[in-house]
């Protein structure tokens, strides 16, 4: 065992059921696609603290469940790129072929899901060896992936089906295709994994679907080329790419509400663990909108690298 | 053969807009110019979504809608082909406007998705202008390995290159009406 492996497995086996899950972010990584970076910042200080030169054209990300670790698509690179995120370095570079871009993590099993923009598969990765253990067949270009919080379900946004695949995470089987509208891309679990939300870039609106029930519930009109949703304080935000708006609904009734404007082509989005705050990765203006949940307005702009997408989960 | 390869290509994502996919990294380029008058005389030009008589290849505008959002507009350009266009945004207030191609062909114009904005600012208190003009956008070739001709750095040139020589002409047209 390599010296950098064995910490990287001490950190894996410290972080686990140790470190308490803070309750608000500290950090943002972001994925910086023009400029091949990935960016750390101080989401308190509100500035950019790192620059990781990643190469490949990194675009989406995840971290690992103890957030020790951060993975980053590479499309250009066809690979998953592993950072420490406490170093700041890249630990490893798996090499996947293909067109690796959503990414999403098991909470529970820490397994690492990449999807194949150009075949219809995920690859799963093992944590713990960074190996490709199993392809899971899903449906076309898939982009987007969320694991249920009791790590048994997985969903990817199959975005040329106009569907979602639902996979169940132990068999590696899809067990249900779910119609949803025209083209998802982002796609999000709710905490007690009951719904998940999908933003259709073809039609302008985000899908609600019942996870037990594998169907869509309600479908909502937002702003002009959804991207992906973020839930918090019992709404959805939603970035809509050529409106340069957060798009928001509350969950419950599904009713619009207010829409912010934020930077040109907004995409990536999450919400802070406290779902105080929830923070906008600006692809064209290389910007990162903070939004507080409360009132419902912007309350800060960071600036980031070349092209900022963030797709995916990426608050530390 | 490569010629009849590519053509049967193109037919073949014309055909089915449904399963258009495009490649996971989007390019974006930024030219600017700054014009020796006022942001109110430049948006004036700029700001009529239904005249792009300023960019060199364009041969006549044809559209509907004026500056409303859902404007269309098919730029003709010399030599005959065509690309169509819609406006998505626009400010007069912020002198901004972004429009898309909704259609045009790959050997015209090697790109997909092709979004852009055009903003002017004022420069010296207003005395001169500066014309931004930012375009987001994927290749030509929407699958993995493109060819050279559909490649990210064959799309950046060819918008690079459109956006040069419309700002320059736009400076152009615009600072020879002052004298």
């Amino acid at each position: 065992m390599t010296p950098a492996r064995r910490l990287a497995g001490l950190c894996l086996l410290v972080g686990i059921g140790v470190a308490p899950v803070p309750s608000r972010a500290a950090e943002a990584f972001v994925t910086a696609q023009n400029a091949e970076t990935v960016d750390v910042i101080d989401l308190d200080a509100r500035k950019v603290v790192a620059t990781i030169p990643v190469p490949g054209a990194p675009a989406g990300i995840a971290l690992s469940p103890d957030r020790a670790r951060v993975y980053v698509t590479a499309p250009e690179g066809k690979a998953l790129v592993v950072i420490d995120a406490a170093t700041r370095r890249i630990a490893r570079t798996v090499p996947l072929g293909g067109g690796p871009l959503g990414v999403g993590v098991n909470p529970v099993s820490g397994a690492v899901y990449v999807a194949d923009w150009y075949a219809e598969r995920l690859w799963e990765v093992d944590p713990k060896t960074l190996a490709v253990t199993a392809e899971i067949a899903v449906g076309t270009s898939p982009s987007g992936i969320a694991v249920t919080p009791d790590g048994k379900l997985l969903l990817a946004a199959d975005r040329d089906d106009d569907a979602l695949s639902l996979v169940d995470a132990a068999t590696r089987r899809r067990v249900a295709v779910i119609p949803v509208g025209t083209r998802p891309f982002g796609v999000t679990i709710d905490a007690d994994g009951t719904r998940a939300y999908a933003a259709n870039v073809g039609s302008n609106d985000v899908s609600v679907i019942d996870i037990a029930a594998r169907r869509e519930i309600g479908r909502v009109k937002v702003g002009e080329r959804p991207y992906a949703v973020a839930l918090a304080g019992g709404r959805a935000f939603v970035t809509d790419q050529y409106g340069g708006t957060v798009s928001t609904f509350d969950t419950a009734s599904l009713a619009p509400g207010p829409r912010l404007d934020v930077g040109e082509y907004p995409e990536g989005i999450q919400a802070s663990p406290d779902g105080r705050h929830v923070y906008v990765a600006n692809w064209e203006s290389n910007t990162l909108t903070v939004i507080d949940t409360g009132s419902l307005t912007v309350t800060g702009t960071v600036k980031t690298a070349d092209g900022p997408r963030a797709f995916g989960q990426f608050l530390r | 053969m490569k010629r009849i390869i590519a053509a049967a290509l193109v037919a073949a994502f014309a055909a089915a807009p449904a399963a258009q996919a495009h490649g996971p990294t989007r390019k974006k380029v930024e030219e600017k110019v700054t014009i020796n008058a006022s942001p109110d005389k430049v948006w004036a030009v700029v700001g009529n979504f239904q005249d792009m008589s300023w960019l060199p290849p364009v041969e006549k505008t044809e559209g509907k809608g004026g500056n409303e959002i859902k404007a269309t507009r098919t730029l003709t350009l010399k030599g005959g082909a065509t690309v169509e266009e819609e406006l998505y945004k626009y400010s007069a207030e912020q002198k901004s406007l972004s429009y898309r191609i909704d259609k045009v062909d790959v050997k015209v114009l090697p790109v997909n998705n092709y979004s852009s904005t055009i903003k002017v600012e004022p420069v010296d208190g207003g005395k001169a202008s500066e014309v931004v003009w930012d375009g987001a956008f994927y290749r030509g070739y929407m699958n993995n390995d493109p060819p050279p001709e559909l490649s990210d750095e064959a799309a950046i040139k060819a918008v690079k290159a459109l956006y040069r020589s419309g700002l320059d002409n736009l400076k152009a047209k615009i600072e020879k009406g002052n004298s």
